[in-house]
């Protein structure tokens, strides 16, 4: 597999997770809408640890401004060339005051799905959301993502069993419904306002 | 009640369903004026997604028609359905008189 250094697209750009990167990406995690993800690391030392062991077959993302600011993570994970599906996840918007008004979550999106299913030409995405993660779950679904079943009790979170919404795209998905609503809300953000 | 005003409501609530999603600290109040997406504005693309859902089911609803925002025709337009409040209102009173409502 070929690792391309930077997927650029018109807001963000997606760059390789570095050791560099884990004071920032540790702060993040402790963040309000961290909440409801995985359990992570519980120190930086921890987490550069974390971001050194990762294995090459993980895609793991900083999202980037075109400014250069880093604002959150994106992963492409368990990748499987023999039945040519991967999991999406490790998605955190870390920085919110910087991404107000931008679409940088969905342009994310499109560059991951983009390098998924055109680069390594995959045919499913799949990943799970914690059940009362509901904005993000809302968000999937409205970008394409169809409820493909449930994992009871999968993940504690703050200190409580919560079950986990399997969701799943297909590439014919992705082409009729994601990559349209995506382009429109790109769009949205790059067309100019009214005039005073 | 006119159809704009029961647009407007419907456009509220869904920011008001949003913000009691959010935080404390990342609570949302918008009048007809306030800035949606775009250049200052207050939504981020996760949270724009959470109103588009919430105000195509409400509208679907509350008219008995379905409606889309973000197809081809939003995204040719000069202004942005998503540029403020009332943008979005005029755009949805539009695409329901082209209901023949």
């Amino acid at each position: 597999m070929s690792h391309p250094i930077v997927l650029e697209g018109e807001f963000v750009n997606l760059r390789p997770l570095a050791a560099e990167d884990a004071a920032l990406t540790f702060a993040w995690r402790q963040s309000a809408r961290a909440r409801l993800l995985n359990l992570g690391a519980t120190s930086v030392e921890q987490q550069a640890k974390w971001i050194a062991s990762r294995p090459p077959s993980e895609y793991n993302y900083i999202i980037e401004l075109k400014n250069g600011r880093p604002v959150g993570t994106l992963s492409l994970v368990a990748v499987s060339e023999a039945n040519r599906h991967a999991e999406s996840g490790r998605f955190l918007i870390g920085d919110e005051e910087a991404v107000k008004g931008v679409p940088a979550a969905v342009d994310a999106m499109r560059l991951l799905y983009q390098f998924a299913f055109d680069h390594l030409q995959l045919t499913r995405i799949y990943g799970t959301v914690a059940r009362e993660n509901r904005l993000m779950i809302k968000w999937q679904k409205y970008l394409g993502m169809k409820e493909e079943g449930c994992l009871r009790q999968h993940y504690l979170i703050d200190g409580r069993f919560q079950d986990a919404i399997c969701l799943g795209l297909l590439v014919s998905e992705y082409r009729r419904i994601s990559l349209p609503k995506m382009n429109a809300l790109i769009a949205a953000a790059r067309v100019p306002t009214a005039k005073a | 009640m006119s159809q704009r005003k029961i647009v407007l409501g419907v456009i509220l609530r869904a920011v008001e369903n949003l913000s009691d999603e959010l935080e404390d600290g990342a609570k949302i109040s918008v009048d007809e004026d306030t800035k949606l997406f775009g250049t200052d504005a207050v939504l981020d693309s996760l949270s724009l997604v959470s109103v588009i859902v919430d105000v195509e089911t409400a509208i679907s609803e509350k008219f008995n028609t379905p409606i889309a925002l973000t197809d081809d025709r939003a995204m040719s337009r000069e202004v942005s359905p998503f540029a403020n409040v009332t943008a979005l209102a005029d755009y949805i009173v539009e695409l329901l008189a082209e209901a023949g409502l």
